[in-house]
């Protein structure tokens, strides 16, 4: 366990290195983009360079900017001139709904279409799996806007825009959810599928199991792994899907902030979402890591 | 959809009228979905043209402009400038109040004018908009003098603007965020600013004590919504389905492509207005070839059918640009109209003339061996109003009708910078939306302007521009701003003017008192509107 948090440590100081120096490198110095489109004259840019610190050697700025982090210290947003901890703070409640939500619809509906047709006829089994190929094949946006179009501009049934209310987080959550519910239902109806013809399944048959308590008790037992594997790679799906999901609903969160962020060459607020999602990144994995142990007893032996 | 709009309309004027009966419009609340978020609420800050319909509802900048462009008062109740034009003499109203309760005096215009001043602030105002400020001084409570160093023409424009939005210089010591703003950052507007939430609203209520509208204005007295909630939605359809479905009762910003159906659509109603500022116009870097000759910039213009290329990517809706100025400016010289573009065999010709007479194997023109290539560099940000389309066709022009090779480049913004830095480009696209076109021409033409892109030099075009900033006089700023353009864009042919950038504002029927700056030709506050039938 210490091993774990200390490699989480070493990824989350990698992730804020790399950051900084992929920002290093990007064309085009941080005077520039602080001056931006406006007036440029060399006032202005010695203003800025003094108010900054951007006179420092780089390792110097390097050694305080992680000096900082340490210390719980985002610094301060280029563009808005606020603290970056405070601008996230309030983006990411938001984002963590609609991931949360997104993630809970995705594992439903892999879940309930897995169950229903794993095992069953060719004819459910093949309209499925060309239901969650069309999911994951179909960009994010474009789910996002026939959605919107269907059950908001046309029906009327949910709201367009904002986080006002659990009304307003189903046509969001659906459009981010439906890409792993595809990807998610295929995994797990090949498990159970493959569960089912392993010898304990005949064994159990044979004891007068119904082919239900079957999947139930001992299949979907088999066929979670690799879907837990999957979970690793579907929180980057969603935090990267909420990015378009959060520009299209006009929705506020941390993918909409991170969007602002790097269009205006907004440093330190870009290297806060990174580095923060390099945290959730740890801190789920690791949390995979113990469910292995709960979900498989072999990796607890 | 056609059949459900009656249906949708009830529903929406239900949903946003639900109290709408004895009292009429005065209790209404109104959901307004914009494009782009401000990235700050305190005016002195104010830098995106896109945000500007917000300034005035929670701010009243100290003097207004009038449907002419001329100046009027607002808090300013009248003002005099002496003879050598170095003092200005505000007269303040004594009635204004500012949403935090204290008392807008002299002492407050004072507070605000040398807040500039304040190093880190705003640097880029205090050493141009407000270079030539010397001393402002308080003389009674509601009088106050301003002394300037030299003349300046556009100081009063300068008021006018949102920099000139009055806060109350007590939440300028208090405010928590003071460069970004928010509801304790307050002025003297129609509006007190009650929430913003990044990426999703901001949400104004009405100031019930407001008594000082502009004489411009529809109305006096307090505003008529009591509420008005600005939604942020960049994604245009989905503004545009919002509206339709009445989930919102106004958008702004609304796509060509949808221009048709709005306005097929008897339930919906649509406004346009062309920005003031400067048109949408390539510069040609003319420090280095191909476009130090001047054959070759005036041969890019002829080989461009303009009014073609605009009605394929605007589908007729874009008004076409003969000069840098726009065609809203009061300095907009009408007589260079029809006096380039779109003469293929004159490209051909000019190009011919130049030198560049051989032609490489896909067709493109060639010279001492180098091929006749031109690239412009966007930075991605500030690219919109379909501007890479527009690059696309026009570069799909110039290469079938006079073989020139125009590469378009889309960059972040650290890229494209890197290609200023390193003179990189030939061709620099720009359109600015300032109220008085003589702030961005002076930005744009003159030696050390801090965008002139072009490299352009002209010892003439500083004069002038000098003069013409330097002068109060309206005819004389005309004159002088009449033979600037003509140099550049007749003359010397250092600017391809191609399109007048405008605003458009469409709404539900039934909302009334929309409309736009008349300043800065972008939408106004929601100061005027009001549901009603």
């Amino acid at each position: 366990m210490i091993r774990r948090l200390l490699a989480g440590v070493a990824v989350m100081w990698a992730a804020a290195t790399a950051a900084y120096l992929a920002l290093l490198l990007a064309p085009g110095d941080t005077v520039d983009i602080l001056v931006g489109d406006g007036p440029d004259t060399p006032e202005i840019r010695a203003g800025i360079i003094a108010e900054w610190g951007l006179d420092r050697p780089e390792v110097v700025q390097y050694l305080a900017y992680l000096g900082r982090l340490l210390r719980g210290d985002l610094g301060r947003s280029y563009q808005s001139q606020r603290g970056v901890g405070e601008i996230l703070a309030g983006q990411v409640w938001p984002t963590a709904q609609l991931t949360l939500a997104a993630a809970a619809t995705g594992v439903a509906l892999a879940g309930v279409i897995a169950l229903v047709t794993a095992g069953r006829g060719r004819w459910s089994r093949t309209a499925a799996s060309a239901a969650e190929l069309v999911s994951v094949s179909v960009p994010p946006f474009l789910v996002g806007i026939v959605l919107l179009s269907v059950f908001s501009f046309t029906l009327g049934w949910f709201p367009v825009s904002g986080a006002a209310g659990p009304e307003a987080l189903v046509l969001p959550a659906l459009a981010l959810g439906l890409p792993i519910a595809g990807v998610l239902g295929q995994v797990l109806r090949d498990g159970l599928e493959r569960a089912l013809e392993q010898p304990f399944a005949v064994t159990a048959r044979a004891r007068g199991l119904t082919e239900r308590a079957l999947v139930a008790r001992h299949a979907l037992r088999h066929a979670l792994l690799p879907v837990v594997t999957l979970a690793g790679w579907f929180t980057g799906t969603l935090l990267g899907g909420a990015v378009i999901t959060e520009v299209l609903f006009g929705r506020p969160g941390l993918g909409q902030v991170a969007m602002q962020a790097v269009t205006g060459g907004d440093l330190p607020v870009v290297m806060a979402v990174v580095l923060l999602s390099a945290v959730v990144y740890v801190t789920i994995s690791t949390l995979l890591d113990l469910a292995y142990r709960v979900i498989d007893p072999r990796v607890r032996a | 959809m056609k059949r459900l709009t009656p249906l949708l309309l009830a529903l929406a004027l239900a949903a946003c009228g639900t109290q709408t009966a004895p009292q009429g419009e005065q209790a209404a609340s109104l959901t307004w979905a914009i494009e782009t978020q401000p990235i700050t609420l305190n005016p002195h800050q104010w830098s995106q043209n896109k945000a500007r319909l917000l300034v005035f509802n929670q701010f009243d900048a100290l003097v207004s402009r009038g449907k002419d462009g001329s100046f009027q008062p607002w808090p300013a109740r009248s003002w005099k400038v002496s003879d050598d034009g170095l003092t200005y003499t505000f007269e303040l109203r004594d009635d204004v109040k500012f949403h935090d309760g204290t008392a807008f005096d002299a002492a407050a215009v004072k507070a605000n004018l040398d807040q500039f001043r304040v190093p880190d602030y705003n640097p880029a105002v205090a050493s141009i908009q407000l270079g030539a400020l010397d001393e402002v001084e308080a003389v009674a409570s509601h009088t106050l003098k301003v002394k300037l160093k030299e003349p300046d023409g556009l100081f009063l424009d300068f008021l006018a603007s949102p920099y000139g939005g009055q806060v109350s210089p007590r939440s300028l010591k208090t405010a928590k965020d003071l460069k970004f703003g928010g509801p304790d950052l307050v002025g003297t507007g129609p509006f007190i600013l009650e929430r913003y939430v990044q990426g999703q609203e901001i949400r104004y209520r009405r100031n019930p004590a407001y008594a000082w509208a502009p004489p411009g204005a529809g109305h006096q007295g307090p505003a008529y919504l009591s509420e008005v909630v600005y939604r942020f939605l960049p994604e245009a359809a989905v503004r545009v389905g919002a509206l339709t479905s009445g989930q919102v009762q106004v958008i702004e910003g609304v796509p060509a492509t949808e221009v048709k159906l709005i306005k097929s659509d008897p339930g919906l109603a649509l406004q346009t207005a062309l920005n003031s500022g400067t048109s949408f116009s390539y510069y040609f870097n003319v420090t280095h070839p191909p476009f130090d000759d001047q054959r070759v910039r005036e041969a890019f213009r002829e080989a461009v059918d303009v009014d073609a290329v605009l009605k394929a990517v605007y589908q007729g809706t874009a008004t076409r640009a003969w000069s840098v100025v726009g065609a809203a400016s009061p300095f907009y010289d009408a007589s260079l109209e029809r006096s380039f573009g779109g003469d293929t065999a004159k490209a051909n010709a000019l190009l011919d003339a130049a030198g560049w007479t051989e032609r490489d194997a896909q067709g493109y023109r060639v010279k001492d061996g180098k091929r006749l290539s031109v690239r412009s560099v966007s930075s991605a940000p500030f690219v919109r109003d379909r501007r890479d389309v527009l690059a696309q066709a026009i570069q799909a022009q110039v290469k079938q009708s006079a073989g020139i090779d125009f590469q378009v480049k889309i960059v972040d913004q650290g890229t494209a910078q890197q290609a200023v830095a390193d003179g990189a480009y030939e061709i620099f696209e720009n359109s600015r939306g300032d109220s008085d076109v003589g702030a961005a021409l002076n930005l744009i033409l003159p030696r050390d302007g801090a965008i002139n892109r072009s490299g352009y030099v002209d010892p003439r075009v500083d004069g002038w521009l000098d003069r013409a900033s330097a002068t109060l006089d309206q005819a004389e700023r005309k004159k002088l701003y009449a033979r600037v353009q003509r140099v550049v864009v007749t003359d010397k042919a250092v600017v391809f003017p191609i399109y007048v950038p405008a605003d458009q504002i469409a709404s539900r029927a039934g909302v009334r008192g929309l409309g736009f700056d008349p300043g800065s030709g972008t939408p106004r506050s929601a100061y005027d509107v009001r549901i009603g039938t």
